[in-house]
């Protein structure tokens, strides 16, 4: 079902390719038990490959070229995270298509059906993700006594990510939290039952708590200590259990050495700048690992006329409220100028604003995707201490909204009392485009109010089922009935 | 002529009769039935959930509903106010206080309907107060100590032996055996672990009285010193018990477990030092704080004034220090 036993051919070393070749072997010759004994010498399998900690090293970054998606327009391929702004920004009151095109329309007009391939790439690439992170974690006892704790930590860190992902897109989903064969007695009763959402949540805090323990604050483009911490703050918040724990964990990332960047701009345009928490790196004209999602955002830069661009109705709360964020934030659209594009992650430079190109070719771009940062964090510290509450006036919840509200060149809160709707519009504007407001409303329990009011100005169909996503209808096929379709699709 | 026509009108009367009569069964001839009929597979099924409004005003008031039903395509709302509905999703806005059974009909189209009917507890929700803390003995009485195995004390309730010595019973303030006296050139210390709300404001009040000054060379004036400790800061692996009574508080091997935890900066939510007055009255000193990230924090309050070093590596100055009660409010 999830393209386990094939990686695609995207190799960030010769490790992964050497990963990829006895996955592939596997598939192939997985015919009888002991078709491979003696087990050859000229060709990878699995279960010779995993020797040393150097093999376990490329699967972890194996994992992290699942998350960053296949840079391709083939309709086969995992693009991962490169079409997650379809699923989140576009279905939320942000962004639209330019020319209300194809598929990627229904996710604006709140008319996605079970058949939606970018659901289904969606759903199988990360589930590929999943499966990578699984593959490490079986194989963790070829690690050092010394690495294993952060090996363990990395990897469940990343299956948490992608499960949350999942769980808040989807519902109750398949649960797998080991190399599923195919082979296996079990595979269809796991691959295609759906597990309740507390359950998944168990284990995404579970991962969570373990790469805590593991892990540390070396890197930004792979799993940290603070990316850990930050991801189950967000975790506590959603589940709306965890007020307290969601703000310990906030205080220790603030206690961390991050700092918010001067200018927002360098945010977006100074990779792996001391705000970030955590990114998935890009390289721009590399074929194995540039993106194409900064040229989808242009004007017919890339394979569709534009998409994610900006609706009116976020431009003007973004006027309204974005101080100095707002030229960073969107753009207006030279070619056609009554449309406004999004201004981060711009991936063929813009002279006006003083930025330049990530890569020769804007369909090979090398923009890094932000899935973390610091100013995130600061406001989560603010609804963490709201603790579900309409509003708050304690210090420390002042202090943390006005170090993201000064950045932006505005004053700090005007009547030292937070409410939650002055909250939620401070994080549209400050995460606008990021993939987060979607998440954001439904979090705030303010997505049906918000998403049915927006969707009758803009001749929508939304209703609440729309809150969750159809679970892909490949799956549901294969399933053979045993997957069951969520309300409204 | 007139015969033939009548009789014509009753065969047709009849005839009409008959097959008034027997419609119902001639018809069925032509339905599926039994074995031939083909049920309806995907039956509806009726669910919804709801939430209240948030925010200012009246926004309580206000109700949506999420359709989750599966396999039908009409709905019929009736959310138990008088007020319906056929959309897919459901809001209303109720008049008050009250409650309301909100119920959901799915009809597909081949008729089949499912009903889910939920009652709804509409109430308007409070500002939330914050309560105010429990101590267990703030009066400082002397109370059995040690689960009754130790001497009766006025630091029940107050000990933890790893960071101090407990302060000793005494009398004043128009009362006996009703005060806790922190010794002259002693470690004395009362340590004690109370529940609050995070990010809550509170106020202590401590009522307390110096011995006059000895003036010795060189001075070494008592003082008494007030911390706030954070939860956050207990030894690791440590859930803190609230005891109903003092006698149950164990003496040592909990919460707090070194004076370096205590004196550790990023452990301290309120470090105040209480100097002598100038007189022997028993006064009031006030201080508030916030507990931040803590649903758990103590409070610690010791002599100080002396020599460093002994047991601890702290004692008092050479003044004795009356404790007469501790309260603790919550400030809303």
């Amino acid at each position: 079902m999830f393209n386990f036993n094939i990686i695609k051919m995207k190799n960030i070393t010769k490790h992964i390719k050497k990963l990829n070749l006895f996955i592939l072997a596997v598939t192939l010759f997985s015919c009888g038990e002991d078709f491979l004994s003696p087990a050859p010498t000229s060709v990878l399998i699995a279960d010779t490959y995993f020797e040393s900690e150097a093999d376990l090293e490329a699967a972890l970054v194996n994992m992290y070229d699942g998350i960053q998606g296949v840079n391709s327009t083939s309709n086969g391929d995992n693009h991962a995270l490169q079409v997650e702004f379809y699923l989140t920004e576009m279905r939320s009151d942000n962004t639209r298509t330019k020319s209300s095109e194809g598929e990627a329309a229904q996710f604006e007009n709140y008319s996605v059906v079970a058949t939606n391939g970018i659901v289904s790439d969606y759903y199988r690439s990360f589930y590929n993700v999943i499966f990578r992170a699984n593959t490490v974690l079986a194989h963790l006892d070829i690690a050092t006594d010394a690495n294993r704790a952060k090996i363990e930590g990395e990897a469940k860190f990343v299956r948490a990510y992608a499960y949350f992902n999942l769980v808040r897109l989807y519902g109750d989903i398949p649960l797998i939290d080991k190399v599923l064969e195919i082979t296996d007695p079990e595979y269809n009763s796991i691959a295609y039952t759906r597990i309740a959402k507390a359950t998944v949540y168990e284990l995404i805090e579970s991962d969570l708590l373990t790469a805590i323990d593991g892990l540390d604050n070396t890197y930004v483009s792979r799993a940290s200590l603070a990316a850990a911490q930050t991801l189950l703050a967000k975790v506590y918040l959603t589940l709306g259990t965890n007020y307290l724990d969601a703000q310990l964990l906030c205080e220790a990332v603030m206690g961390s050495g991050f700092t918010l960047e001067p200018n927002f701009k360098d945010v977006f345009y100074t990779e792996l700048n001391n705000e970030l928490i955590f990114s998935i790196g890009y390289i721009g004209d590399s074929s194995q690992d540039s993106q194409n999602f900064s040229a989808e955002w242009l004007n017919a830069v890339g394979r569709t006329s534009g998409v994610n661009y900006t609706t009116e109705d976020v431009r003007t709360v973004i006027d309204a409220l974005g101080g100095d964020r707002k030229p960073y934030s969107y753009r207006v659209d030279t070619e056609q100028p009554s449309q406004f594009q999004v201004a981060k992650y711009i991936p063929d430079g813009d002279t006006t604003l003083d930025i330049a190109p990530t890569s020769t070719d804007p369909t090979s771009a090398g923009n890094d995707w932000i899935v973390l940062r610091y100013a995130d964090v600061l406001l989560m510290h603010v609804e963490a201490i709201m603790a579900g509450t309409s509003s708050t006036s304690v210090q420390a919840a002042l202090d943390s909204f006005e170090l993201v509200r000064l950045r932006a060149g505005l004053l700090a809160d005007d009547d030292n009392n937070i409410t939650k709707q002055e909250l939620l519009d401070e994080r549209r504007v400050e995460l606008a485009f990021e993939n987060q407001r979607f998440f954001d409303l439904v979090r705030f329990n303010e997505a049906q109010n918000v998403l049915s009011a927006f969707s009758t100005a803009t001749g929508g169909n939304f209703n609440a089922s729309d809150l969750l996503l159809p679970i892909p209808q490949r799956e549901i096929n294969l399933s053979n009935g045993l997957l069951s379709q969520n309300p409204g699709y | 002529m007139k015969k033939q026509l009548k009789n014509s009108f009753w065969v047709i009367v009849a005839m009409a009769t008959m097959t008034l009569i027997n419609s119902c069964d001639d018809f069925e001839q032509f339905e599926p039935i039994g074995e031939n009929s083909i049920e309806d597979a995907t039956p509806p099924n009726a669910f919804f959930s709801y939430s209240q409004g948030q925010g200012v005003g009246d926004a309580w008031k206000g109700y949506t509903f999420a359709n989750a039903s599966t396999s039908a395509t009409t709905y019929a709302w009736d959310f138990g106010n008088g007020e319906t509905s056929t959309d897919v999703d459901g809001a209303t806005v109720y008049s008050g206080e009250g409650t309301y059974t909100v119920s959901l009909t799915a009809s597909d189209d081949l008729g089949v309907v499912s009903t889910y009917s939920e009652t709804l507890e509409v109430v308007e929700p409070e500002e939330p107060l914050v309560a105010n803390p429990t101590l267990i003995n703030p009066d400082f009485d002397k109370l059995p100590k040690n689960n009754g195995n130790s001497s009766d004390c006025a630091c029940s309730g107050w000990d933890n032996d790893d960071i101090g010595e407990q302060g000793e019973s005494s009398s004043g303030n128009g009362g006996s055996d009703n005060v806790l006296k922190f010794d002259n050139n002693e470690p004395d210390h009362i340590y004690q672990e109370f529940e609050v709300t995070p990010n809550a404001e509170y106020s202590i009040a401590i009522v307390t009285s110096f011995k006059g000054l000895e003036n010795n060379t060189p001075p070494m004036d008592s003082m008494l010193e007030v911390r706030v400790l954070s939860g956050a800061g207990y030894v690791s692996g440590y859930t803190p018990i609230y005891y109903a009574t003092a006698t149950e508080y164990p003496s040592s091997g909990y919460g707090y477990t070194t004076v370096a935890q205590v004196e550790d900066t990023t452990n301290n939510i309120l470090t105040e030092t209480i100097v002598n007055p100038g007189n022997d009255n028993y006064n009031t000193t006030t201080y508030t704080f916030n507990v931040g990230a803590n649903n758990s924090v103590a409070l610690f309050v010791r002599g100080m004034g002396g020599a460093a070093g002994g047991e601890y590596g702290y004692n008092s100055g050479d003044e004795e220090i009356r404790a007469d009660s501790v309260t603790i409010t919550a400030l809303n």
